[in-house]
Protein backbone atom coordinates (compact mmCIF):
# COMPACT_ATOMS: atom_id res chain seq x y z
CA UNK A 1 0.00 0.00 0.00
CA UNK A 2 3.11 2.49 1.00
CA UNK A 3 4.21 1.78 -2.40
CA UNK A 4 0.51 2.91 -3.83
CA UNK A 5 0.47 5.93 -1.96
CA UNK A 6 4.53 6.92 -2.97
CA UNK A 7 2.94 6.68 -6.25
CA UNK A 8 0.04 8.87 -6.20
CA UNK A 9 1.62 11.36 -3.80
CA UNK A 10 4.49 11.65 -6.72
CA UNK A 11 1.88 12.49 -9.66
CA UNK A 12 0.07 14.95 -7.12
CA UNK A 13 -2.56 13.11 -5.41
CA UNK A 14 -2.24 13.31 -1.61
CA UNK A 15 -3.21 10.08 -0.11
CA UNK A 16 -3.30 9.07 3.65
CA UNK A 17 -2.45 5.51 4.32
CA UNK A 18 -4.79 4.24 7.55
CA UNK A 19 -2.87 0.89 8.95
CA UNK A 20 -2.63 -0.83 11.94
CA UNK A 21 1.00 -2.61 11.45
CA UNK A 22 3.59 0.07 12.40
CA UNK A 23 6.64 -1.76 11.45
CA UNK A 24 5.14 -2.67 8.10
CA UNK A 25 4.15 0.83 7.62
CA UNK A 26 7.75 2.11 8.62
CA UNK A 27 9.17 0.17 6.37
CA UNK A 28 7.33 1.25 3.45
CA UNK A 29 7.72 5.16 4.27
CA UNK A 30 4.51 6.26 3.12
CA UNK A 31 4.15 10.17 2.69
CA UNK A 32 1.25 10.36 5.01
CA UNK A 33 1.14 7.35 7.64
CA UNK A 34 -1.81 7.02 10.45
CA UNK A 35 -1.03 4.47 12.96
CA UNK A 36 -4.40 3.30 14.82
CA UNK A 37 -3.16 0.57 17.46
CA UNK A 38 -5.73 -1.96 17.01
CA UNK A 39 -5.12 -5.28 16.16
CA UNK A 40 -4.99 -6.29 12.08
CA UNK A 41 -8.71 -6.58 10.99
CA UNK A 42 -9.65 -3.45 12.46
CA UNK A 43 -8.28 -0.66 10.57
CA UNK A 44 -11.40 1.37 10.40
CA UNK A 45 -12.86 0.29 14.09
CA UNK A 46 -14.64 -1.80 16.45
CA UNK A 47 -17.32 -4.50 15.29
CA UNK A 48 -20.55 -3.86 15.91
CA UNK A 49 -19.59 0.19 17.22
CA UNK A 50 -20.47 2.52 14.36
CA UNK A 51 -20.06 5.60 16.62
CA UNK A 52 -16.02 4.22 17.36
CA UNK A 53 -16.03 3.53 13.36
CA UNK A 54 -17.25 7.30 12.43
CA UNK A 55 -15.16 8.54 15.22
CA UNK A 56 -11.49 6.39 13.56
CA UNK A 57 -12.71 7.89 10.05
CA UNK A 58 -13.26 11.42 11.42
CA UNK A 59 -10.06 12.05 12.83
CA UNK A 60 -7.98 10.15 10.66
CA UNK A 61 -9.78 12.43 7.79
CA UNK A 62 -9.14 15.32 10.17
CA UNK A 63 -5.05 15.02 10.21
CA UNK A 64 -4.95 14.72 6.59
CA UNK A 65 -3.52 18.35 6.21
CA UNK A 66 -1.61 18.43 9.12
CA UNK A 67 1.46 16.71 7.43
CA UNK A 68 4.59 18.91 6.84
CA UNK A 69 6.92 16.60 6.45
CA UNK A 70 6.93 12.77 5.61
CA UNK A 71 6.03 10.19 8.42
CA UNK A 72 3.35 8.10 10.30
CA UNK A 73 1.72 9.93 13.23
CA UNK A 74 -0.55 7.99 15.35
CA UNK A 75 -4.06 8.10 16.24
CA UNK A 76 -4.90 8.10 19.89
CA UNK A 77 -7.12 5.56 20.08
CA UNK A 78 -6.61 1.87 22.52
CA UNK A 79 -8.44 -1.17 22.65
CA UNK A 80 -7.47 -3.58 25.68
CA UNK A 81 -10.31 -5.90 25.05
CA UNK A 82 -9.45 -6.11 21.48
CA UNK A 83 -6.33 -7.08 21.94
CA UNK A 84 -7.69 -10.16 24.18
CA UNK A 85 -10.41 -11.09 22.01
CA UNK A 86 -7.64 -11.74 19.51
CA UNK A 87 -5.19 -13.44 21.22
CA UNK A 88 -6.53 -16.96 20.64
CA UNK A 89 -6.00 -16.48 17.05
CA UNK A 90 -2.82 -14.81 17.25
CA UNK A 91 -2.12 -18.35 19.23
CA UNK A 92 -3.73 -20.10 16.53
CA UNK A 93 -1.50 -19.06 13.58
CA UNK A 94 1.48 -21.53 14.36
CA UNK A 95 -0.75 -24.11 12.37
CA UNK A 96 -1.22 -23.71 8.74
CA UNK A 97 -4.86 -23.12 8.63
CA UNK A 98 -4.38 -21.30 5.29
CA UNK A 99 -6.53 -21.89 2.57
CA UNK A 100 -4.72 -22.57 -0.54
CA UNK A 101 -2.91 -19.94 -2.67
CA UNK A 102 -4.35 -20.61 -5.93
CA UNK A 103 -6.61 -18.84 -8.49
CA UNK A 104 -9.91 -20.03 -7.88
CA UNK A 105 -12.11 -17.10 -6.69
CA UNK A 106 -12.35 -17.38 -2.77
CA UNK A 107 -16.36 -16.56 -1.94
CA UNK A 108 -17.49 -15.81 1.46
CA UNK A 109 -20.49 -17.59 0.93
CA UNK A 110 -21.70 -20.10 -1.79
CA UNK A 111 -24.74 -17.24 -2.75
CA UNK A 112 -21.97 -15.25 -3.63
CA UNK A 113 -20.33 -17.67 -5.78
CA UNK A 114 -24.09 -18.55 -7.58
CA UNK A 115 -24.45 -14.99 -8.09
CA UNK A 116 -21.42 -14.11 -9.78
CA UNK A 117 -21.27 -17.16 -11.67
CA UNK A 118 -24.54 -16.71 -12.62
CA UNK A 119 -23.63 -12.95 -13.89
CA UNK A 120 -20.05 -14.43 -16.19
CA UNK A 121 -22.57 -16.69 -17.66
CA UNK A 122 -25.27 -13.90 -19.16
CA UNK B 1 27.00 19.54 -8.73
CA UNK B 2 24.32 16.93 -7.20
CA UNK B 3 25.06 15.02 -3.89
CA UNK B 4 25.55 11.06 -4.86
CA UNK B 5 25.14 9.02 -2.30
CA UNK B 6 25.85 5.32 -1.73
CA UNK B 7 22.48 2.96 -1.56
CA UNK B 8 22.97 2.03 1.99
CA UNK B 9 24.10 5.70 2.97
CA UNK B 10 20.92 7.32 0.84
CA UNK B 11 18.48 4.54 2.67
CA UNK B 12 19.93 5.76 5.99
CA UNK B 13 19.48 9.30 5.27
CA UNK B 14 16.19 8.96 4.19
CA UNK B 15 15.17 7.05 7.29
CA UNK B 16 16.66 9.40 9.37
CA UNK B 17 14.30 12.57 7.57
CA UNK B 18 11.31 10.31 7.44
CA UNK B 19 9.32 11.37 10.68
CA UNK B 20 7.70 8.27 12.54
CA UNK B 21 7.85 8.81 16.19
CA UNK B 22 7.18 5.89 18.52
CA UNK B 23 3.29 5.08 19.06
CA UNK B 24 2.52 6.03 23.05
CA UNK B 25 -0.38 3.99 23.13
CA UNK B 26 -0.85 0.67 24.44
CA UNK B 27 0.04 -1.83 24.33
CA UNK B 28 4.00 -1.64 22.01
CA UNK B 29 3.19 -1.94 18.49
CA UNK B 30 3.31 -5.24 17.78
CA UNK B 31 6.45 -6.97 15.26
CA UNK B 32 4.35 -8.20 12.26
CA UNK B 33 7.21 -8.42 10.21
CA UNK B 34 9.53 -10.63 12.45
CA UNK B 35 6.31 -12.32 13.21
CA UNK B 36 5.54 -13.18 9.59
CA UNK B 37 9.13 -14.16 9.18
CA UNK B 38 9.37 -16.39 11.19
CA UNK B 39 6.38 -18.15 10.73
CA UNK B 40 5.92 -18.33 7.01
CA UNK B 41 9.93 -19.87 7.71
CA UNK B 42 8.39 -22.53 10.26
CA UNK B 43 5.87 -23.34 7.90
CA UNK B 44 8.13 -23.69 4.82
CA UNK B 45 6.75 -20.95 3.21
CA UNK B 46 9.23 -18.65 0.66
CA UNK B 47 9.76 -15.51 2.50
CA UNK B 48 7.37 -12.73 2.09
CA UNK B 49 9.11 -9.39 1.06
CA UNK B 50 7.36 -6.41 2.39
CA UNK B 51 7.88 -3.03 0.49
CA UNK B 52 10.85 -0.97 1.52
CA UNK B 53 11.55 2.07 0.68
CA UNK B 54 14.84 3.64 -0.08
CA UNK B 55 14.05 7.30 -0.14
CA UNK B 56 11.95 9.79 1.69
CA UNK B 57 9.39 9.97 -1.10
CA UNK B 58 7.63 13.48 -1.49
CA UNK B 59 4.28 14.89 -0.38
CA UNK B 60 1.82 16.36 -2.71
CA UNK B 61 0.03 19.83 -1.96
CA UNK B 62 -3.14 19.69 -0.54
CA UNK B 63 -4.92 22.15 -2.67
CA UNK B 64 -8.54 22.43 -0.96
CA UNK B 65 -10.25 21.77 2.44
CA UNK B 66 -11.63 18.33 3.25
CA UNK B 67 -15.40 19.87 3.27
CA UNK B 68 -14.54 20.79 -0.52
CA UNK B 69 -12.28 17.96 -1.73
CA UNK B 70 -13.54 14.86 -3.34
CA UNK B 71 -12.28 11.82 -1.03
CA UNK B 72 -11.75 8.14 -2.80
CA UNK B 73 -10.62 4.93 -0.95
CA UNK B 74 -8.83 1.82 -2.24
CA UNK B 75 -8.66 -1.02 0.12
CA UNK B 76 -6.47 -3.74 0.38
CA UNK B 77 -8.46 -6.31 2.21
CA UNK B 78 -10.41 -8.37 -1.02
CA UNK B 79 -13.15 -6.62 -0.61
CA UNK B 80 -16.18 -7.17 -3.35
CA UNK B 81 -19.60 -6.57 -3.25
CA UNK B 82 -21.60 -9.93 -3.50
CA UNK B 83 -22.37 -10.35 -7.29
CA UNK B 84 -19.25 -9.61 -8.51
CA UNK B 85 -16.36 -12.27 -8.46
CA UNK B 86 -13.86 -12.66 -5.55
CA UNK B 87 -10.60 -12.36 -5.60
CA UNK B 88 -8.24 -15.51 -5.21
CA UNK B 89 -5.07 -15.97 -3.67
CA UNK B 90 -2.24 -16.42 -5.95
CA UNK B 91 -0.78 -13.46 -6.34
CA UNK B 92 -4.35 -11.74 -7.52
CA UNK B 93 -3.51 -8.33 -9.30
CA UNK B 94 -6.85 -7.31 -9.99
CA UNK B 95 -9.53 -4.70 -8.44
CA UNK B 96 -12.89 -4.37 -7.49
CA UNK B 97 -15.00 -1.03 -8.35
CA UNK B 98 -17.43 -0.72 -5.42
CA UNK B 99 -19.98 1.95 -5.80
CA UNK B 100 -19.74 4.85 -2.93
CA UNK B 101 -23.56 4.69 -2.32
CA UNK B 102 -23.45 0.07 -1.52
CA UNK B 103 -25.27 -0.96 1.05
CA UNK B 104 -22.77 -2.50 3.76
CA UNK B 105 -24.66 -5.54 4.18
CA UNK B 106 -23.34 -6.37 0.73
CA UNK B 107 -19.80 -6.28 1.02
CA UNK B 108 -17.65 -9.07 1.10
CA UNK B 109 -13.55 -9.86 1.29
CA UNK B 110 -11.72 -12.64 -0.07
CA UNK B 111 -8.27 -12.51 1.66
CA UNK B 112 -5.87 -14.76 2.45
CA UNK B 113 -5.34 -13.60 5.90
CA UNK B 114 -8.74 -15.13 6.56
CA UNK B 115 -7.66 -14.98 10.54
CA UNK B 116 -8.05 -11.60 10.18
CA UNK B 117 -11.28 -11.75 8.87
CA UNK B 118 -14.04 -13.50 11.14
CA UNK B 119 -15.17 -9.95 12.34
CA UNK B 120 -15.10 -7.94 9.05
CA UNK B 121 -17.56 -11.15 7.87
CA UNK B 122 -20.24 -9.94 10.11
CA UNK B 123 -19.65 -6.11 9.93
CA UNK B 124 -17.81 -4.79 6.97
CA UNK B 125 -17.00 -1.35 8.50
CA UNK B 126 -14.19 -2.82 10.21
CA UNK B 127 -12.08 -2.47 7.44
CA UNK B 128 -14.11 -0.85 4.23
CA UNK B 129 -15.29 2.28 6.24
CA UNK B 130 -18.45 2.83 3.63
CA UNK B 131 -20.90 4.12 5.99
CA UNK B 132 -18.38 6.33 7.64
CA UNK B 133 -17.71 8.49 4.78
CA UNK B 134 -21.48 8.39 3.67
CA UNK B 135 -22.49 10.10 6.81
CA UNK B 136 -19.39 12.65 6.89
CA UNK B 137 -20.32 13.46 3.00
CA UNK B 138 -23.69 14.07 4.49
CA UNK B 139 -22.79 15.91 7.36
CA UNK B 140 -20.47 18.51 4.52
CA UNK B 141 -17.17 17.20 6.49
CA UNK B 142 -15.86 15.86 2.96
CA UNK B 143 -17.27 17.67 -0.10
CA UNK B 144 -17.85 14.56 -1.70
CA UNK B 145 -17.02 10.88 -2.36
CA UNK B 146 -15.66 9.48 -5.76
CA UNK B 147 -18.47 7.57 -7.47
CA UNK B 148 -16.68 4.16 -6.72
CA UNK B 149 -13.99 3.18 -4.39
CA UNK B 150 -11.40 0.86 -5.30
CA UNK B 151 -10.41 -2.92 -3.68
CA UNK B 152 -7.65 -4.86 -4.53
CA UNK B 153 -6.25 -7.87 -2.88
CA UNK B 154 -3.35 -7.31 -0.51
CA UNK B 155 -0.38 -10.03 0.51
CA UNK B 156 0.96 -9.97 -3.34
CA UNK B 157 4.21 -11.74 -3.43
CA UNK B 158 5.11 -10.34 -6.57
CA UNK B 159 6.10 -6.79 -6.58
CA UNK B 160 6.49 -7.03 -10.18
CA UNK B 161 2.92 -7.56 -10.78
CA UNK B 162 2.17 -4.66 -8.36
CA UNK B 163 4.02 -2.32 -10.42
CA UNK B 164 2.93 -3.97 -14.00
CA UNK B 165 -0.35 -4.72 -13.19
CA UNK B 166 -1.80 -3.76 -10.05
CA UNK B 167 -1.00 -0.03 -9.92
CA UNK B 168 -1.65 0.72 -13.67
CA UNK B 169 -5.25 -1.04 -12.68
CA UNK B 170 -5.81 1.58 -9.83
CA UNK B 171 -4.26 4.27 -11.49
CA UNK B 172 -6.90 3.89 -14.66
CA UNK B 173 -9.76 3.34 -11.95
CA UNK B 174 -8.32 6.65 -9.79
CA UNK B 175 -8.06 8.80 -12.85
CA UNK B 176 -11.79 8.67 -13.84
CA UNK B 177 -12.76 9.63 -10.27
CA UNK B 178 -11.29 13.44 -10.34
CA UNK B 179 -9.83 13.33 -6.81
CA UNK B 180 -8.37 15.44 -4.26
CA UNK B 181 -7.51 13.07 -1.89
CA UNK B 182 -7.04 9.40 -1.65
CA UNK B 183 -7.93 7.52 1.78
CA UNK B 184 -6.05 3.91 1.85
CA UNK B 185 -6.69 0.77 3.99
CA UNK B 186 -4.26 -1.78 3.89
CA UNK B 187 -4.87 -5.47 5.07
Amino acid sequence: MSLIARHFEKKGLPTLILGSAFDILKAGMPPRGLFLNYPLGFETGKPFDKKNQFEVVESALAIFESFEQPGIKTIEYEWQAGWEMTLERARAEGEDSRSPRDTTPKYQNAEDKRLAEMKINN
Amino acid sequence: MTSHREPDEQLKHARALYLAPKPQTKPEPVAYIEQTRSRYDGLGYPPYQWFEADDIGELAPISKRLSESRLGLISSAGTYVTGQTAFFYKDDASIREISSSAVLADLRFSHIMENYLVEAWQDPGVLFPIEALQRLEQQGVIGSLADNFISCMGGIYSQRKVINELIPAIEAAVEQQELDLLLLVPL
